[in-house]
């Protein structure tokens, strides 16, 4: 695959993208939110008969809960985690990418569905992250959040009533349930596709999985952080490692693409 | 209404009047005529009062195990007369009681035509029966809200043997009987006629479709024996002695509400009881945080899936485009 690129003359210099812990994370995100869908979902649709078999495959009600919660905790855990690594990045000045959401993403999108619908020739110049990845990561920061907080009252209500008026147990049990599938459809079609079925991607992006991008699709998809990038040292310089041993552009997507 | 010894049609509805003249038929008598003698001769044989109980039973029970024994009323409505000699022994009512004692006229083969023309005449007389010995349930019933409609005269209420079997008195103990209760109870509170009827609010649907209502659904799936860990109708509202939620007695009452949500909530803080819902369904009036939330979740989902929908289908038709035009390899 690699001679083949050098036939092609395409570049194989890589940008990083992800950290090993970031990716880490990411993994963790996977696990706990599918096994949470999984468990989750048949007790919101507790009516279904699909619910029934899953609920029966797993060795009841009780069990299922164990298991929900469980990886609740687990999940409940990465997310401080995450807050902390900011935090302690902030602090120490070093740089994760910005996940600020500003005006100028504002007009990306408009920018974008311009570009998408015809309208102009050229997609914005997105930073480092562009308002795809944003709406994502902050979904995924508020959905967290909602699922962490309705989760705990309806986990403890003994305990919450104690302060807190009893209608929010009730109301918790509305908000996980729709906020769950808020999630969970935002994942299928939104993160689905614009992770693994874009056609210039398909099957998956591997940023997430080698922890880094082409300089080319950088430059193509993430124009102002490869200027960014470029402003600050030479294009070769970017690159602190070779290409990843593993072919990141499987046959569905030829050489030569983009 | 008795589940297991009735012949009313699903809804509850009772089958059209009996046609005058039409007498109790004992349906297959003469099939049983041989095991009847051969009881008669076990009845005589076995004489001496140590013996006396067991082989009076033995005599009944000696037809009255046949699959499918049914008494067909005046009314149309049947009456399932077959017993199960294991439950009956391992029944409190199996270990004291003789057929005869709540049967005294059956003694007799055959046995006298019953002097009831229904199912309500029927159960009300196994009714007086119970309470011979059953009184202090009796006298519960009887300051219950079902007990002052049943001598308000209402024939819908239920009766001993509408949640009872006397012939298997101690599956009231069991995990599936109580895994059965919202069932039991939904035969009335979610008939639609008798809902409509006494005007009551759709309490068994609310029921299942909350939390511990939920429960005990999933429960039953795999556990359907095992007893299930959330509350069921009898747990908040008491058995024999049910009263309205408005009877300042009531354990259901706004002052007792939260005395009863500790009997499994022992750590249940103050404001706890207002996390259940009353069998209401939110609205303005009712948990209106929980109506709020649901129509902030109705708005919300559509609104961003329908979005990132528009935004994928865009994407995906800019890149088909660039494709047919070549501008894109």
């Amino acid at each position: 695959m690699s001679a083949e690129m050098v036939d092609t003359g395409k570049t194989t210099e890589t940008v990083v993208r992800f950290t090993l812990p970031q990716r880490i994370e990411h993994v963790i995100l996977i696990i706990s939110f599918n096994v949470l869908a999984f468990t989750g979902l048949p007790q919101k649709y507790f009516y279904t008969a699909w619910a029934e078999r899953i609920i029966v495959l797993l060795g009841g009600i009780e069990r299922v809960r164990t298991i929900h919660r469980f990886f609740a905790v687990v999940l409940i855990l990465e997310a401080l985690y995450h807050a902390g690594a900011v935090v302690a990045a902030r602090l120490a000045g070093r740089e994760r990418g910005d996940m600020g959401v500003a005006f100028g993403d504002v007009r990306n999108i408009l920018g974008d569905i311009a570009y998408l619908v015809g309208l102009r020739a050229t997609k914005p110049a997105f930073g480092r992250y562009d308002y795809r990845q944003k709406f994502e990561y902050w979904a995924v920061v508020w959905g967290t959040i909602i699922m962490a907080a309705t989760g705990l009252i309806m986990w403890v209500p003994e305990v919450v009533t104690r302060w807190l008026p009893g209608v929010i147990v009730p109301a918790a049990r509305v908000a996980h349930g729709g906020e769950a599938l808020l999630a969970i459809l935002a994942v299928i079609i939104w993160h689905f596709y614009n992770a693994h079925f874009r056609p210039d991607i398909f099957p998956m992006d591997p940023a997430m999985w080698t922890g880094r991008m082409d300089l080319q699709r950088l430059e193509h998809d993430h124009r102002t952080e490869y200027e960014r990038l470029t402003q600050l040292t030479q294009p070769a310089q970017l690159t602190q490692l070779p290409a990843p041993a593993e072919p990141h552009q499987p046959e569905a997507s030829p050489p030569g693409e983009q | 209404m008795p589940v297991r010894q009735i012949g009313r049609s699903p809804d509850g509805r009772t089958r059209g009047p009996s046609y005058s003249g039409e007498r109790v038929q004992q349906v297959r008598f003469v099939r049983f005529v041989p095991l009847i003698l051969a009881a008669a001769a076990v009845i005589l044989l076995a004489g001496g009062p140590a013996g006396a109980q067991n082989s009076d039973n033995e005599a009944c029970l000696a037809c009255h195990t046949a699959p499918g024994m049914n008494l067909t009323l005046p009314s149309t409505e049947v009456v399932s007369v077959t017993i199960d000699p294991k439950r009956f022994a391992a029944s409190p009512h199996g270990k004291a009681l003789t057929c005869a004692t709540c049967h005294p006229a059956n003694v007799e083969i055959p046995h006298p035509a019953l002097t009831v023309n229904t199912l309500r005449e029927f159960q009300k007389q196994a009714t007086a029966v119970c309470q011979t010995c059953h009184a202090d349930r009796a006298e519960q019933f009887s300051q219950s809200v079902h007990g002052r409609a049943v001598r308000m005269g209402f024939d819908d209420v239920p009766l001993c043997t509408s949640c009872h079997n006397p012939h298997d008195a101690a599956r009231v103990t069991s995990g599936a009987y109580r895994n059965n209760i919202p069932q039991m109870c939904g035969t009335c509170h979610a008939a639609a006629r008798i809902i409509e009827k006494y005007g009551l609010r759709p309490v068994y649907e609310s029921y299942s479709q909350e939390f511990h209502g939920v429960t005990t659904t999933l429960y039953k799936l795999t556990t359907p024996a095992g007893p299930a860990p959330a509350a069921v109708c009898t747990d908040c509202h008491g058995e024999h002695d049910i009263r309205a939620a408005s009877d300042p007695a009531s354990r259901v009452n706004q002052a007792n509400l939260l005395t009863t949500c500790r009997q499994c909530h022992p750590t249940a803080g103050q404001y706890f009881a207002a996390a259940w819902t009353e069998h209401k369904t939110p609205g303005p009036g009712a948990a209106p945080l929980v109506w709020y939330v649901q129509i902030f979740y109705s708005v919300l989902i559509p609104s961003v899936v329908g979005f990132l929908i528009v935004l994928t289908v865009l994407d995906l038709s800019r890149w088909a485009t660039d494709r047919l035009r070549g501008t894109r390899p």
